[in-house]
């Protein structure tokens, strides 16, 4: 009975996801066009960030429910309107998509091979996300910089690469440096439920409920002194411990 | 100097510029993934241990091959000697 949920799961997300995002692509590319001709560079790329947060939202919300359910909480309410540098743990494919709860302007910092996937690789190039491991820190500094400047919110998930055993892995140090230089907001973002949508080495999702908890924001005045690498396990450890207490709590 | 205040002038380099607790200083622990330093973490330390030992590493080849810090300290020992001859 089970296998049999979730391959029906499965069979209705893939095709409502296919046919959904070939029509959010045509839609969205001739927006885009369209736009193009008479507003500014910056003024499409905010449009095509918030375009991709409204795409994400329906992928993560519409389409697998009530297979997968999300259970977001806010733990930072009354916070300004930022931009914010999210820090999340990372578990599944699926995680970037899950950053779709967060109602801001969003670049996130990416690994090359989202970069590489059919249309969503070539928008995400498009709207200006980050491809860590193909630039120097240096570019990679300068480029986030700007865009915090320009009111942009940043989302990383500073492992790197996806937890097999549900342990938050050493973070990488680099967008703590940004924080550092740029005085932006730290959201730690905790993330669980997840782990098998989709497994690593799968393509199949399973049935769940995925947490998302967003962490009050460490604000300038409280981590102003810390180095970066004294910052990255710091946020580390707050997140790893609100995840082993998510996990717990099943 | 002898291998004895190498390894305790090192380890102050961890304790001072990381705030590493000095239990987990173990020769065999990974600088990486024990200790929780990357790629920009170690040019920091780098540039603490130049300044500790005044000496230049930078660009050092061997500098590639160090993964623990009882391999860190032996690099260090031999930069020492090397210099004192």
């Amino acid at each position: 009975m089970r296998t049999i949920k979730i391959a029906f799961l499965n069979f209705l997300f893939y095709t409502f996801f296919f046919i959904f995002s070939l029509v959010a692509f045509v839609g969205l590319g001739s927006l885009i066009l369209f736009s193009a001709a008479f507003l500014p560079k910056r003024k499409i790329l905010k449009l095509l960030r918030h375009a991709i947060r409204w795409y994400g939202a329906v992928i993560i919300r519409i389409l697998p429910f009530p297979f997968i359910r999300l259970d977001y909480k806010n733990y930072g309410l009354n916070e300004s309107s930022g931009p914010y540098l999210f820090i999340c743990n990372h578990r599944a494919a699926s995680d970037p998509f899950f950053m779709a709860v967060f109602p801001y302007e969003i670049v996130q910092v990416a690994n090359i091979w989202i970069f590489r996937l059919p249309a969503l690789g070539v928008i995400a190039k498009i709207a200006g996300y980050l491809s860590v491991r193909e630039m120097p820190y240096e570019q990679f500094a300068a480029k986030t910089c700007k865009l915090i400047a320009q009111g942009v919110s940043i989302v990383a998930f500073p492992e790197g690469t996806r937890s097999r055993d549900k342990s938050v892995g050493q973070f990488h140090s680099a967008i703590f440096r940004i924080a550092l230089e740029t005085h932006a907001s730290i959201v730690p973002v905790c993330i669980t439920g997840n782990e098998n949508m989709p497994p690593i080495g799968s393509g199949f999702l399973y049935p769940g409920v995925v947490k998302i908890h967003r962490l009050p924001a460490l604000t300038w005045d409280k981590y102003g002194t810390f180095s970066a690498f004294k910052l990255k396990n710091y946020v580390r450890d707050m997140i790893a411990k609100e995840v082993l207490t998510m996990d717990q709590t099943e | 100097m002898t291998e004895h205040e190498v390894i305790k002038l090192t380890n102050e380099v961890f304790i001072d510029s990381f705030e590493i607790e000095s239990s987990k200083l173990l020769p065999e622990a990974n600088i990486f993934n024990d200790l929780g330093l990357d790629s920009l973490d170690v040019v920091d330390l780098v540039v603490a241990l130049q300044k500790k030992f005044a000496v230049t590493i930078r660009d050092d080849e061997r500098v590639r091959n160090i993964r623990t810090l009882g391999d860190l300290q032996q690099f260090i020992l031999i930069i020492k000697k090397e210099i004192g001859k």
